[in-house]
């Protein structure tokens, strides 16, 4: 056996061999890093949250209505049928966007991937003062950000397409976000090289692999946006230049866009993979298969992103069938995750006493918060997954492109799987950071419960309420707004999901801040599910930790994949010529 | 199958190669059936119409926008988007007319859904998008903005009107 790596483990493990899943007492260090990253993390999301079901209410003609009579039944004043966090809908919505799928999940991922790195390297990470540079860089972004877009000045939700122009706090606070997060990662790099250096032929376990593979993908996907933000949106939010290509803008943005879904996903799949069979008791199913996944995920998830661009007028028919194509490729590596997940559950339910071809999936623990959450996720990624098929589809596109059909996709996905496994994460993880119990799990559990149910209900509601026409991002709920009888229907339909999430979100937040003053828990019962040990009985070829390789293969397919779409969308004739309008935003 | 063997190639499991082949098989269907949906039935997504300098539409076709009847059932509407509202505000065709649309913007993005009909895409300044549809059923149906373009952006929509192929008399665009 490799020598014993300085360990971050308690004093009485040196002793022991060190097992493949250790209890853990979490090291001082550890606690504040990852403590400090999901306290903002959850304080984003927070604010995130709640802009969230006021915009289901503002749009449903009935909630409107509702209102509107209740109001007037009690200042006898018909006309003051909206309140202050109704009408900044457009705000709400850029607030909603950014707080959660930005800045939660970066916090939330860089969190978590510290605590992954250091539990299965069984190393400390290579830089500390690196860990905190990048976490208040991280901070000042979201501050700055955050700053623009509650005092107004940087409405353009969270997709900011130019000509469109926010104040410039917004796009450096953007900008620091990410080059935070760049730090987090080589930090991260350099802590697995370091441990590769010392473990010469050895397998790196699953989890600091799926890390690895998310945070190459993560650099070379944010290298579109810097771009974008800092030729086009920074200069022309400091005046220095006048004019940008709208089209090209995109292009950059898409560039990022897609991998950013993955960049979500992939600590998902991290839970689902390596944590979730050491909670139900079992081995995984397949580690080399989720290898193959992550690496495929790396790999195949850049050269996609042009089916965000289906609908525009600067890019080939012929660009399109091709990312259409590749789309479809990286369907793949969730369909193996798929197999493998629920392989590995069903081991686990025949482990209590199933004996028939279905009976595994109900003799599963779905009483206990922490995997009941991660198995309501999966449950609500099998409609993101048949959704986002179908988005993904070239010319079916055109029936769905911008309306509140996507809008329940990604929330089947974002607020479902992924939300519902951080969920997850969370509480186990808290207790260990906090030496407390978890507050009341069986607030827990109701919080995945009406999580789920609610989300279902809003992405089916919103979905149909696409199919009628109603657009995304749209303040259906002002005066003079068109709303067909179909589309509020619908509408009302997905308020009725914003009464329940509401709801949820204030059980998930009970249960989160009780945690920091529950009663004290013996740090000997906790167990951190990460392995530190690749499994010796499994194959996987070396090539697959060959990360050079892998960096030339992404360069190269990008460069074929993205360089037409990039040349084609230049406009030489008039390009650059379109003009900032910081007027609008604001 | 022995321990040694696993040892030099990746080990798949029998059910796992099932399921690698059915996705294969699954994807590829899906993928042959949209390539077949544009070949044989027409359904592609926003076509490219050229370039055309945003700061001197007034030097191209957007200086006029509107409904032009080219003979037959084939009409071409010229439509130009701007915060917030489309030129023209309202469009006549009579039922079973073909509509190709040419559209830009005169400032930032915006986008464009016709009502129960496969016209959906992203206007954008500097660029020309182009559609066509048909419209077979007589009735009032928006044209709505899809992209957000700042705080009066739910207002922006425009109507086409079908009228029955009966009381058709002629065809006109009004401003």
């Amino acid at each position: 056996m490799a020598t014993l790596q300085p360990t971050l483990g308690n004093e009485a493990r040196k002793n022991k061999p060190i097992m493949t899943h250790p209890a853990v007492r979490l090291l001082e260090h550890e606690r504040w890093q990852v403590g400090a990253h999901l306290v903002v993390a959850f304080i984003a999301l927070l604010v995130g949250i709640l802009m969230g079901p006021f915009q289901t209410f503002r749009r449903s003609p009935w909630m409107q209505n509702t209102y509107g009579n209740i109001t007037e039944a009690i200042t006898g004043n018909a006309e003051l049928i909206t309140t202050p966090i109704f009408t900044y809908y457009y705000q709400a919505l850029t607030l909603h966007g950014v707080l959660n799928a930005l800045v939660f999940t970066t916090f939330f991922i860089m969190g978590i991937s510290y605590f992954v790195v250091q539990r299965s390297l069984q190393r400390p990470m290579r830089s500390t003062l690196a860990v905190w540079l990048s976490f208040w860089l991280m901070v000042v972004g979201m501050v700055l950000a955050g700053y623009a877009i509650v005092t107004g000045q940087a409405t353009v939700l969270f997709t900011f397409y130019p000509p469109m122009l926010a104040h410039w706090s917004f796009y450096l606070g953007l900008t620091l976000v990410v080059v935070g997060s760049w730090v987090g990662v080589f930090n991260s790099l350099a802590t697995y090289f370091a441990w590769r250096k010392d473990n010469p032929g050895k397998k790196v376990p699953l989890a600091t692999y799926a890390i690895i593979a998310n945070f190459i993908m993560w650099f070379t996907a944010t290298l579109g946006v810097a771009v974008e933000i800092l030729t086009m949106l920074l200069p022309m939010s400091l005046g220095i230049i006048d004019t940008v290509d709208p089209q090209v803008a995109r292009v950059f943005f898409w560039f990022f866009g897609h991998p950013l879904v993955y960049f979500w996903l992939i600590p998902a799949y991290v839970s689902w993979y390596t944590m979730l069979p050491e909670q139900l008791g079992v081995k995984l199913f397949s580690d080399t298969m989720g290898r193959i996944a992550f690496l495929a995920i790396a790999v195949v998830s850049i050269p996609i992103g042009v089916h965000h661009l289906f609908q525009d007028p600067g890019v080939s028919e012929i660009a399109k069938i091709y990312h259409s194509a590749l789309t479809f490729v990286v369907v793949a590596p969730s369909l193996l995750t798929a197999f493998n997940v629920a392989a590995t559950m069903e081991r686990a339910g025949r482990k209590r006493g199933a004996t028939n071809l279905i009976d595994w999936t109900w003799k599963l623990p779905w009483g206990n918060p922490v995997i009941a959450a991660q198995f309501c996720g999966m449950l609500l990624f099998i409609f993101g997954g048949i959704s986002g098929i179908m988005n993904a589809s070239y010319n079916m596109n055109t029936a769905l492109h911008n309306t509140t059909w996507v809008v329940g996709h990604f929330h089947t996905t974002l607020a479902g799987a992924v939300f519902l496994t951080y969920i997850s994460i969370t509480f186990w993880i808290l207790p260990m950071i906090t030496r407390r119990k978890l507050y009341r799990p069986g607030f827990a559990l109701a919080h995945v419960y009406t999580w789920f149910f609610g989300m279902l209900l809003f992405a089916g509601t919103m979905g149909r309420g696409g199919m009628a026409g109603a657009t995304r991002r749209t303040d259906m709920g002002a005066p003079g707004a068109y709303v067909s009888e179909a589309m509020g229907f619908w509408m009302n339909g997905a308020a009725i999901s914003g009464v329940i999430l509401l709801i949820s979100s204030v059980l998930l937040y009970i249960v989160l801040v009780g945690t920091f003053f529950s009663e004290k828990q013996d740090e000997s019962e906790m167990k951190a599910p990460v392995a530190t040990e690749a499994p010796e009985d499994e194959y996987a070829p070396p090539i697959m930790e060959k990360w050079r390789l892998w960096v030339t293969v992404i360069i190269i397919s990008n460069i074929i994949m993205w360089g037409p779409v990039l040349i084609q969308a230049l406009d030489f004739t008039y390009g650059f010529w379109v003009t900032g309008r910081p007027d609008i935003a604001r | 199958m022995s321990e040694q063997h696993n040892q030099q190639h990746i080990h798949i499991d029998e059910y796992e190669r099932q399921w690698i082949t059915g996705i294969t098989i699954m994807l590829g269907v899906f993928f042959a059936t949209l390539l077949a949906g544009a070949a044989i039935f027409g359904v592609r997504p926003t076509g490219q119409g050229g370039f055309v300098n945003p700061q001197k539409l007034d030097e191209t076709m957007f200086a006029e926008p509107g409904l032009r009847h080219m003979g037959g059932d084939e009409y071409e509407a010229v439509i130009l988007a701007q915060t917030w509202f489309f030129q023209p505000n309202s469009m006549t065709v009579p039922e079973g007319a073909t509509v190709t649309f040419h559209v830009t913007s005169r400032d930032v993005i915006h986008g464009m859904i016709i009502e129960h009909h496969n016209v959906n895409f992203e206007i954008i300044p500097g660029h020309i998008a182009e559609a066509r549809t048909t419209f077979h059923e007589p009735g009032e149906y928006k044209i709505i903005c899809s992209q957000y373009c700042g705080r009066a952006h739910q207002n922006m929509f425009a109507t086409i009107i079908v009228e029955p192929a009966e009381d058709a008399t002629v065809a006109q665009g009004d401003e």
